[in-house]
């Protein structure tokens, strides 16, 4: 094995720093303990990082200290009572069973010690995981309730029996488009969906017109977003009266009246 | 540091097996100010950052019989129970990793509020070494330090080569080694 390149590969600081994958540890760990020039230069390593973690060290709030001996104390308890301890004197059949019942005591209150203390920390983490679940739901709340309303217009929108269907034909000869607008004539709601018109070129828009007594009147330009979608969008106005409704390409923000030879479809009312 | 006594690593080790509040003071005076250091590079917020802190001293604590020297020097343990434990708890809490990928300048601000809050004046030398280090280096070395990021993830975050990575790791510690020992 070529030491000196192994040394200058940077395995080894990997390997200190941790950055390894578990095979890869192991393997290092091997090469260590067979050549003891690699344990050397791992030391000197692990001595500087060191030094850099002190670099960045941070002095944790006074107090602090006396909390965690606190934390510490039920193992600390534990381990005592292993130790164990000897009584040396004969003590008499009431003390015997004084005894008893304080080492009862001192047990009972070491093992419930322990318990309390790790139920409290389990209950620590279950808090710290239910807090991340809930964000986690408030956030798929937010995203429900904006489709459910979704669904609540759409819904509105099948539910009115006076809403008509009214299909927009291609007018430009050779390209197959369409698109389709939905209209009550009684309350004046409109929906359009242009699912079948290809997505406008950058600085166009498709706008939309209905035929009111022969003349042109705007509906409004439509989001270049809809366009080869599925959306169902509401017209922002009340249409009361048609005759033909009709979709041009206009430049970006539309038009006052439509460019003859760009309206790409139009429909008529039944 | 600043310490009265200071003992051995064996010493150090024997003293921990006791489990007396001395044993516990000397371990918190010694080390809480760099393990803290380290968990506050992984999470960000205080609290969890005193929770994990407290949890690392038991866990030194309790595991103590588990350390050998074979294992490598005794802080490296310590301080990989603390990233380990800081980066689990960031993942338990849904925190995303990627998200917290710093740039140079984070680490450069890292390095100077620690100047200005920290007053220790043996560690002022430490951090204007680390300081000096090259962003391009720094960057990779906490992300294996501090987020626990494998060499894989480092060369496929940054979109440089797994050799690469590497050697820059070599040189980062050559420069931290070169200038700690002056």
């Amino acid at each position: 094995m070529d030491i000196k390149a192994y040394i200058e590969s940077g395995t080894l600081e990997a390997f200190v720093l941790g950055a390894l994958s578990q095979e890869e540890e192991a393997k290092v760990r091997a090469d260590i303990a067979q050549y003891p020039e690699l344990a050397a230069e791992v030391a000197i390593i692990e001595d500087a990082m060191y030094q850099f973690a002190v670099a960045q060290s941070v002095e944790p709030p006074a107090g602090l200290q006396e909390q965690i001996w606190d934390a510490i104390q039920p193992s600390a308890a534990t381990t005592e009572k292993t130790g164990g301890s000897t009584i040396r004197f004969t003590p008499s059949y009431n003390t015997r069973w004084n005894y008893a019942a304080v080492w009862v005591a001192l047990v009972g209150s070491v093992v419930l010690n322990s318990v309390f203390w790790y139920q409290n920390s389990r209950q620590k983490q279950e808090v710290a995981d239910n807090t991340a679940k809930m964000e986690k739901m408030a956030n798929e709340q937010k995203i429900l309730t904006a489709l459910v309303d979704n669904y609540r217009k759409s819904k509105d929108m099948m539910a009115d029996t006076a809403m008509q269907t009214i299909v927009m034909h291609t007018m430009q000869k050779g390209h197959s488009m369409a698109a389709t607008l939905y209209w009550s004539k009684q309350n004046g709601d409109a929906y359009v969906s242009i699912d079948a018109l290809p997505v406008p070129p950058s600085g166009m828009q498709y706008q939309l017109w209905v035929m009111q007594e022969g003349k042109p009147v705007d509906m409004g330009t439509l989001p270049v977003a809809m366009a080869n979608t599925p959306t169902v969008q509401k017209v922002n106005m009340k249409v009361m009266d048609g005759q033909a409704f009709a979709i041009s390409l206009e430049k970006a923000g539309g038009s006052p009246t439509p460019t003859m030879d760009k309206i790409y479809v139009m429909g008529k009312p039944a | 540091m600043p310490t009265s006594t200071v003992y051995s690593e064996e010493e150090l080790v024997q003293l921990l097996k006791q489990q007396s509040r001395d044993a516990f003071n000397y371990l918190y005076k010694q080390y809480a100010g760099v393990l803290f250091g380290v968990i506050n590079k992984v999470v960000f917020d205080e609290h969890t950052a005193q929770d994990v802190l407290q949890d690392v001293f038991v866990k030194i604590w309790n595991n103590i019989d588990q350390y050998s020297p074979q294992k490598g020097r005794i802080y490296t343990w310590m301080i990989n129970i603390a990233r380990n434990a800081a980066i689990d708890k960031l993942r338990s809490k849904g925190e995303i990793m990627k998200g917290k990928i710093q740039n140079g300048d984070d680490i450069v601000n890292d390095v100077q509020r620690g100047m200005k809050t920290e007053q220790v004046t043996d560690t002022i030398g430490l951090r204007k070494m680390v300081a000096a280090l090259k962003p391009e280096y720094e960057v990779i070395v906490s992300l294996a330090y501090f987020k626990g990021y494998t060499l894989d993830e480092i060369s496929k975050t940054l979109d440089i080569p797994l050799g690469t990575v590497k050697t820059r790791m070599r040189s980062a510690i050559m420069q931290l080694r070169q200038g700690f020992n002056n």
